[in-house]
């Protein structure tokens, strides 16, 4: 995508932007800053100053000229509404003396100022940061509802596409010195770098993660604050409010982060593990961010082998309980997540583990069900689970023996009896002998209900006996003799 | 028959089913705590049960918060006020788990349990807990320590009061930021309990620092805490420290922000007074309700009559009064609908005169909305104007839009309505109902949609409540059991479910003669959902009704269906029947 609008750019850009063309429009006197606040935005129809020329005057420096071409794109324009100059001529101005920008900052040979810089990074914060609008209320007709999950365009990608372009032409020129630009380029100009994160447009987002990716690699000293800047974002996400648009971005720019990381791993980013991006796996969106998520994960596993252990009881703790699809998308990433489990790891983790997956074998949803049981067609999950059937056999038994039963669905039915055949290839005996053990559970089992429930009406005919005290210090005279004596035989 | 041989020991039971692989019995166990509890004995529970239960919190979050429910109500269980601290290490544990439903539940229980606490015994329990959380290594503890100040403060000794402060003042300014929200959100709270002098200073400073943040969440957080911090100080600290704060916030860049100060702007009012009201705040509120963005109009156009309350009725006239009325053509439906659900509050505030002159032509206006919410609003609100201008100069209007949203495409409109019909009778009076009304109460009984045709059945009772069985004798009875010959069996249950509502209204003669034949008749219907709704019927009937009826027409009725080839008619007639005995057995 961004290549793609890179390569559009290049063909449109006009050839002779600096060479005198006549005016351009500057902005008027009313400072810059306080356009897209509350209210009226400058309208260039109403307000027309004088255009001075820009570029072309004898004895004008480099530097005057890229300043006077910033200072015009620090005006903004309202493309929210359908209001009189739609296509101004200024506006078309605008974009071409972004794209004018953009060639400048990718051709220059020379290092840029410390003016130049300072202003670029003014005007990229002009244009950038700003308020989203409130999201659209669903109308009373069924259309809107409709249309809930196409993505939002932004009115004005018409010049905020060439200022990211130059954005990220900025942060990646070698004229760019990093000593200087880092004075601008600051930690809060990066923490709203990293808010516009959360725009409804697809392609902001996309230009973003090009730029965050960029800016992670050359502004080596502000890589703690943004790992640490992302941490907040995921924690908030987790924890309190369940909304953002632009998880999968930020994941995949970590993507690159992580594989990054030197071996050993540091603290810190074993926390980010096991802190922020486990946690992921809970809130209910997990499906538009899955891919990237299971990437980020498999990379630390890649680099510490001995985290898959943590990763799956994350997961196990995270488990849905009643969406069948998260339930499936799960079970994917724990299939990858096993791939890479060796045995010692995987012998810890695998008694809870396969009790998970014995739930999701009996579930009567027949593609959690199956996805389940093609856990045993992967080779590596195979052989983990062959070599250690003692323990895992008379876990999931029961699960088997309740599908080849009951369950409804024709092909759940026929992979459960392969695997249960696979076991019995394994070890017959010890298939017999839970299928015994699994008949004489099922014959007490409501004996056991029935003891439970004697149990609890035990105790709580024996609660009774016992005042609860408001203020009045009651104390039991039993101390050490068991409570209840049994009454039942 | 299962027997139970061995002595029963509490915390066994408790543990084995812990151990349970099904969360469901965990759970369930977990929810009897306080039988366990109690069969222990108050002391055994303190010595052992507690710290049971602080040991074992690596449950799964659904135990976890049960658990940390429960335990904000044990304290008659360890042996009360005075053993309740030893309560609070596993709550401890609980406020820092990661999952937020599960701290949030810890946190209520720690305040709850608190609240009861002894003077002492906070200085010595309590505290050192919200210092331990408020210095917590990770940012859940932290969080959770926020929401505890409020209650350790009051019982604090003074060098302990100020150490609270200046935690206070540090968690403003932590690192991270769900750290600083939570210490946001709950300052209101915490301001509460301190001192006027403390307040002034060292809470306004804090505030200050939080309205600045650059974190928009955390702002956003701290203009909630505007108006609480407002009502706490004297009037003069008030227009000092909080009027410039919320005037800037109302012209701040982020609309969510100005949203907040849209919402709670009236109740500064009350803490600032009429001056700095008239000249400051009227202003900024003008403003929220001609903002450009539709959210911001709608949560100014919610709170317009409570505005209007605060000010004198000329400033509300002058200054108000020509907003609302541009919002009344607003582009939005959803600031319209806003504006609609308040607005008939307005005509008690401004009295009769304006109302009319002023009001009215907006009431009548939003009657006509295009948009089926802002008529249903207006038409929810009814009582409040009836009571200043009587209801003669809307009854015009009115009846077309209650026509017409009885008729509305959408049946949640149509159902709504329905439910406003009693308030609509009541303020419009009988002749009114009788001439307008009652034909579009009975369509309602053959709508198509089932949620329409109980609500309108529910309605008739309703009715009749009101206006007394005479008059349902007379326009309702006779219409609903013409009804019963309706071809369409769906039609016939309705006018039963209504049989039923309508007989306890009616009282026991009636229902004998006039409503137990159709039932009984019902019985022979050819449809089995008819004939098992005609048990359920009977069923409900039979408190009513004498015994002797119920002996002679009821039971054998109910005998005959219980005979009948299909499962379910046989099934209900066997639980009316068992009814019936009960019934007569205990009476």
């Amino acid at each position: 995508m961004w290549k793609g609008f890179i390569g559009k750019l290049s063909g449109k850009a006009p050839k002779s932007v600096g060479g005198g063309g006549g005016g351009w429009g500057s902005p008027p006197s009313k400072s810059p800053t306080s356009y897209g606040a509350n209210g009226g935005q400058w309208d260039p129809m109403r307000s027309s100053p004088p255009l001075p020329v820009v570029a072309g005057a004898e004895g004008d420096t480099r530097e005057d000229v890229f300043l006077r071409k910033v200072t015009v794109c620090c005006v903004l324009f309202d493309f929210s509404t359908d209001r009189v100059g739609r296509d101004s001529p200024e506006r078309e101005r605008k974009r071409q003396v972004l794209m004018s920008l953009v060639d400048c900052v990718g051709a220059a040979e020379e290092p840029l100022t410390e003016a130049m810089v300072s202003a670029c990074v003014g005007m990229f914060a002009i244009n950038l940061f700003r308020v989203f609008p409130p999201k659209v209320r669903p109308g009373a007709g069924g259309a809107a509802e409709a249309d809930e999950d196409d993505p939002f365009f932004d009115p004005s990608w018409y010049h905020l596409q060439v200022v990211y372009e130059l954005l990220l032409r900025f942060v990646m020129s070698p004229v760019v010195d990093v000593k200087v630009a880092r004075k601008y380029v600051d930690n809060s100009f990066i923490s709203r770098l990293l808010d516009l994160l959360d725009s409804d447009d697809p392609r902001e987002r996309d230009c973003l993660k090009t730029v965050l990716h960029r800016i992670y690699g050359k502004f080596m000293g502000n890589r703690p604050f943004i790992r640490k800047a992302v941490s907040n974002i995921i924690y908030r996400f987790v924890s309190e409010d369940d909304h953002h648009n632009g998880i999968a971005e930020l994941l995949e720019v970590f993507g690159s982060v992580i594989s990054g990381f030197a071996k050993p791993l540091k603290e810190e980013h074993k926390l980010f593990l096991c802190k922020a991006l486990i946690p992921l796996h809970k809130p209910k969106a997990v499906g538009m961010y899955l891919p990237q998520l299971t990437y980020c994960i498999t990379q630390f596993i890649d680099k510490e082998p001995k985290l898959s252990g943590t990763v799956i009881r994350g997961l196990l703790k995270y488990w849905p309980v009643t969406n069948s699809q998260k339930e499936m998308m799960f079970l994917g990433e724990l299939e990858e997540v096993l791939e890479l489990t060796e045995m010692p790891e995987f012998q810890k983790c695998m008694v809870p583990l396969f009790r998970r997956v014995a739930h999701c074998l009996n579930s009567s949803h027949f593609q959690v069900a199956e996805r389940a049981l093609y856990l045993w067609n992967n080779e590596h999950v195979f052989n983990l689970i062959s070599r250690n059937h003692q323990v895992i056999l008379p876990i999931i038994y029961p699960a088997l023996e309740r599908n080849a039963r009951l369950h409804w669905n024709q092909s759940v039915l026929n992979v459960t009896m392969n695997v249960r055949k696979m076991f019995f290839d394994m070890d017959q005996k010890l298939l017999l002998a839970c299928q015994k053990k699994f008949q004489e559970e099922e014959e007490k089992q409501a004996e056991s209900e029935e003891r439970r429930r004697l149990i609890w009406e035990h105790l709580e005919r024996n609660a009774a006996f016992h005042q609860v005290t408001g203020d009045i210090s009651f104390s039991v005279v039993t101390k050490s003799a068991p409570l209840v004596a049994p009454t039942m035989t | 028959m299962a027997t139970v041989d061995e002595p029963l020991y509490p915390i066994a039971v408790l543990i084995d089913e812990l151990k349970n692989e099904d969360i469901q019995l965990r759970l369930n166990s977990i929810r009897r705590l306080s039988t366990i509890a109690r069969a222990l004995g108050e002391e055994r529970t303190r010595k052992e049960l507690i710290p049971f239960l602080s040991e074992n919190n690596d449950d799964e979050d659904e135990v976890l918060l049960a658990m940390a429910e429960e335990l904000g109500v044990f304290i008659p269980y360890v042996g009360g006020v005075e053993h309740a601290h030893v309560l609070l290490p596993p709550l401890e544990t609980l406020s820092t788990v990661e999952e937020t439903c599960v701290r949030d539940k810890a946190v209520e229980s720690l305040c709850r349990i608190g609240a009861q606490m002894k003077e002492n015994d906070i200085v010595d329990f309590f505290i050192p807990v919200v210092k331990r959380l408020a210095s917590g290594e990770w940012f859940t503890a932290r969080v959770s320590s926020c929401g505890l100040f409020h209650i350790a403060y009051p019982s604090a000794t003074d060098p302990l009061k100020t150490e609270l402060r200046t935690i206070y003042g540090q968690l403003c300014q932590d690192d991270m930021p769900m750290v600083r929200r939570a210490a946001a959100s709950n300052l209101g709270k915490f301001a509460a309990t301190i001192e006027q002098s403390h307040l002034k200073t060292e809470i306004m400073s804090i505030f200050d620092d939080l309205t600045q943040d650059d974190q928009d969440s955390v702002r956003l957080l701290a203009v909630e805490g505007c108006a609480a911090l407002g009502k706490l100080l004297e009037p003069q600290d008030c227009v000092a420290h909080i009027l410039p704060v919320i005037v800037n916030f109302s012209q701040d860049k982020s609309w969510r922000v100005r949203y907040m100060v849209a919402n709670q702007l009236y109740e500064l009012c009350e803490a600032v007074g009429p001056e700095p009201t008239r000249a400051d705040l009227v202003p900024a509120y003008v403003r929220l309700l001609r903002d450009n963005e539709a959210e911001v109009r709608i949560a100014a156009a919610g709170k317009v009559t409570k505005f209007c309350r605060i000010l004198s009725p000329q400033l509300a006239i002058q200054h108000i009064l020509p907003c609302v009325k541009e919002l009344s053509s607003d582009s939005s439906q959803h600031v319209r609908s806003a504006l609609a659900s308040v607005i008939m509050g307005m005509a008690p505030v401004l009295g009769k005169d304006a109302t009319i002159e002023q009001l009215l032509p907006i009431f009548l206006s939003l009657l006509k909305d295009e948009f089926p919410d802002v008529r249903l609003n207006i038409i929810s609100k009814l009582d409040q104007v009836n009571q200043v201008i009587g209801i003669d100069l809307l009854s015009q209007s009115l009846l077309p839009a209650i026509v017409e949203l009885a008729e509305d495409r959408h049946w949640r409109v149509r159902l709504a309505i329905i439910e406003y019909i009693p308030l609509l009778a009541s303020q419009l009076g009988v002749g009114f109902f009788d001439d307008k009304l009652g034909a579009l109460c009975m369509q309602w009984l053959e709508d198509k949609v089932y949620s329409i045709r109980e609500a309108a059945a529910n309605n008739l009772k309703r009715l009749a409540e009101e206006f007394g069985p005479e008059w349902a004798m007379q326009h309702i009875i006779p219409q609903v059991l013409e009804k019963i010959n309706n071809p369409h069996y769906l039609y016939r249950m309705t006018i039963l479910q209504a049989i039923s509502f309508l007989a306890p209204v009616m009282g026991a003669e009636i229902t004998c003669q006039k409503l137990l034949p159709v039932v009984i008749n019902s019985s022979k219907d050819r449809v089995p959902n008819i004939k098992f709704n005609v048990a359920k019927v009977l069923q409900s009937l039979v408190p009513i009704l004498d015994q002797s009826v119920v002996e002679k027409t009821v039971k054998p009725c109910l005998v005959e269906l219980s005979e009948d080839p299909d499962v379910d008619v046989r099934y209900y007639a066997n639980q009316a029947l068992q009814a019936c005995d009960q019934i007569m057995m205990s009476s």
